[in-house]
């Protein structure tokens, strides 16, 4: 990490273009500044916008690596003055819409260039891939979703170190993948959307280290035997059969099967060897019998949301229960009585996601004996939090005081369920609680008044509730609270949105009252979110200043004239008085 | 001032500033060059010379030195660095881990 001095040098450094141009010429120094150093400064004058193509010749010889992903001001300039940094071994195009065939000719050659993103920069086809051919050193190539063609992945052949290849949505066709046999040390390859199918699946075998491979979206049904393989991605295809073959076995640690058709999972997965998989995301996924999962005992994180899961076949997920930490049984046909099967299985789960299933709350006591729970998604559901027993005539148990003995639990979402003010009581005393969220239409102010004990809360969704101002207004929110969303709360009005916000600073409030502003704005009030345009105004104006008399400017943004302060003294005396202030709240 | 409670900072060009050594400390490094076991010169006669700082730097690295000790203690004041001496400054502060 740079040091506090370092950091302090960097700011005053990309303070303004006037700062810029103060020690752009000590080309002695910046030619011998260390890699790091030289990155960071690029990084911060990007970030404030003051980067241009012949301001980058300062770094030639310093920079190693730059991300300019996303930023489409660049091209064909900026990549002739990157084609003349002496010691390049990466650089991240991804998204720079700009970049075309003519812009890649810079980097012809690059001796030391061993990574280059280029996904999804949409104008580069084969005639730009030729450029890159003669970068003898690439090791990491991402080109997905670019104009490439099958001619063009056919010619990646001579580029012999590359270990990882990303071809994610292009037309990759069998005899283009036969071309690149001769990558012998390819690990990693995405051939998602691509037009492989069985035959072109069998070269596959021809990649000694290929350790992570992802066929999402292609015609692959059978996978022959590949032992190197520890990641696999076949979502969304149709699958016969997985690794039949001789040899020896790959021992796969993540699967991700979301949105397949198997016609017989035992048939498929007969193959695999099962023992060192710890992720397996089926989602989505046409399976009907989980029976499969009893060899998968070292599972982490098991995905089967939006499956025909039933509570018959929660006894096999129980089965392999012990390690697994993340299980995600959104909107599938479980009900209470799974999870009833279900808990005391599962000692380290950590993560249950029960959105969308018809689970009630019955299920909230099972939920509560397991016992490293950190986060609990209840939404949609039948969960009301209040048990009526028939001889009681009162209001009934509220069943979240179960939850009081989940001494990790952090995160709670009950958003969508008939859910009132007396059921959340309990929640308050949940120790550890940062993130809560509810929406229903039958909170009232009574909810805030209880939430506002839970001492730990960061985040408190309170959405489409009957809140009223003054509930608002005696609210005291938990002290550590920094987002507080009453989207949907329609009784507020925005003058006890703002006081609420004059009041407590600190914390962002999301409604549909409030404009929300980046919070950047206020770390840099003078120079941050400036376009283009006005940092050319700022150039000649040297050190820009906050003050708000100042009446020749012209601003794009009436509230980046102000300093976070100015505006809080501005916000009620002005109000009626400078329209130009009217927009102005004082919170992101 | 007693002398062991001081330290010498010597310039490329041979300027010799006499700062407390708990200023000095602020830098990791010149912390591990005084404190480190043996009897390298630097802990033996509290001086140390940095041929690749310039006088103007070292000066501004002595004065953040003593700003970053009231930094700590709670007074909160701007230390200003003029735009020329930025990279300077980042690359000697980064050498002494400050």
């Amino acid at each position: 990490m740079e040091s506090f001095l370092v950091r302090m040098c960097i700011e005053a450094a990309t303070e303004s273009a006037a700062a810029v141009e103060k020690w752009r010429r000590q080309r002695r120094t910046l030619e011998s500044m260390p890699s790091h150093l030289a990155e960071a400064l690029l990084r911060h004058l990007l970030r404030r916008r003051l980067l241009f193509p012949s301001l980058l010749e300062v770094f030639k010889y310093s920079v190693e690596e730059i991300d300019l992903r996303g930023e489409s001001c660049v091209d064909a300039e900026w990549m002739a003055y990157l084609g003349a940094f002496r010691y390049l071994r990466s650089i991240i195009l991804a998204d720079c819409n700009r970049i075309n065939n003519s812009a890649l000719w810079s980097i012809t050659g690059m001796a030391n260039l061993k990574e280059v993103d280029l996904s999804r920069c949409s104008k580069v086809t084969d005639a730009g891939i030729r450029h890159l051919l003669s970068v003898p050193a690439l090791e990491k190539l991402c080109i997905s979703e670019t104009g490439v063609t099958a001619d063009g992945v056919a010619g990646l052949a001579s580029l012999t170190n590359l270990f990882m290849l990303d071809l994610g949505g292009l037309p990759v066709t069998d005899s283009a993948l036969s071309s690149l046999q001769v990558l012998k040390k390819l690990k990693h390859l995405e051939l998602w959307g691509s037009e492989i199918s069985n035959e072109g699946a069998v070269l596959l075998k021809t990649f000694p280290s290929l350790s992570s491979l992802n066929l999402a979206w292609t015609n692959v049904t059978n996978l022959p035997n590949l032992s190197s393989l520890a990641y696999l991605n076949m979502s969304n295809c149709t699958i016969h059969s997985l690794f039949e073959g001789e040899g020896h076995k790959a021992c796969l640690e993540k699967l991700v099967l979301s949105g397949v058709t198997m016609t017989n999972v035992s048939e498929a997965f007969q193959y695999v060897e099962t023992s060192k998989l710890c992720f397996l995301d089926l989602s989505s996924s046409s399976l009907q019998s989980f029976s499969f999962l009893h060899s998968m005992s070292a599972l982490t994180n098991l995905n089967l949301c939006d499956t025909a899961l039933v509570d018959d076949s929660i006894e096999h997920i129980a089965y392999i229960g012990a390690n697994l930490r993340y299980l995600n049984l959104s909107h599938t046909k479980v009900t209470s009585e799974g999870i009833g099967a279900l808990a005391g299985h599962v000692p380290n789960l950590e993560i249950v996601l029960l959105s969308g299933t018809h689970i009630d709350d019955t299920a909230v006591s099972y939920i509560s004996v397991m016992p490293s729970l950190k986060a609990i998604n209840l939404s949609k559901t039948n969960v009301k939090g209040l048990i009526h027993q028939e001889s009681d005539v009162s209001d009934g148990i509220p069943t979240f005081a179960a939850l009081q003995n989940l001494s990790h639990l952090e995160r709670l979402d009950l958003e969508e369920i008939h859910i009132k003010d007396a059921a959340l009581h309990p929640l308050t005393n949940l120790g550890r609680l940062s993130y809560l969220s509810l929406r229903s239409v039958s909170l009232t102010d009574a909810s805030l008044y209880h939430v506002s004990s839970a001492l730990k809360l960061v985040y408190l969704g309170v959405r489409d509730a009957v809140l009223t101002d003054s509930g608002l207004n005696c609210f005291i929110p938990p002290p550590t609270l920094e987002v507080l969303d009453l989207r949907g709360c329609w009784l507020l009005t925005k003058d006890a949105l703002s006081l609420f916000s004059h009041k407590h600073p600190q914390i962002e409030i999301r409604h549909e009252l409030i404009e929300t502003l980046d919070k950047r704005n206020f770390q840099y009030p003078s120079t941050s979110c400036t376009t283009t345009k006005n940092s050319q105004h700022k150039r000649r104006q040297g050190k820009p200043s906050t003050s708000p008399l100042r009446s020749d400017e012209i601003f794009l943004d009436q509230r980046l004239k102000y300093s976070r302060e100015e505006l809080l003294a501005l916000q009620f005396s002005s109000a009626t008085v400078s329209p130009s202030t009217h927009q102005g709240n004082p919170r992101p | 001032m007693k002398k062991e409670d001081t330290v010498k900072l010597i310039s490329a060009e041979g300027f010799e500033f006499v700062i407390d050594k708990k200023a000095a400390m602020v830098s990791q490094t010149i912390r591990n060059m005084l404190t480190s076991p043996g009897s390298f010169a630097e802990t033996e006669h509290g001086e140390v010379t940095f041929p690749e700082i310039s006088t103007t730097i070292l000066e501004k690295i002595c004065q953040y030195f003593y700003w970053s000790l009231q930094y700590a203690s709670g007074k909160e004041t701007e230390f200003h660095i003029e735009p020329e001496l930025t990279l300077e400054l980042m690359m000697a502060a980064n050498y002494l881990h400050t």
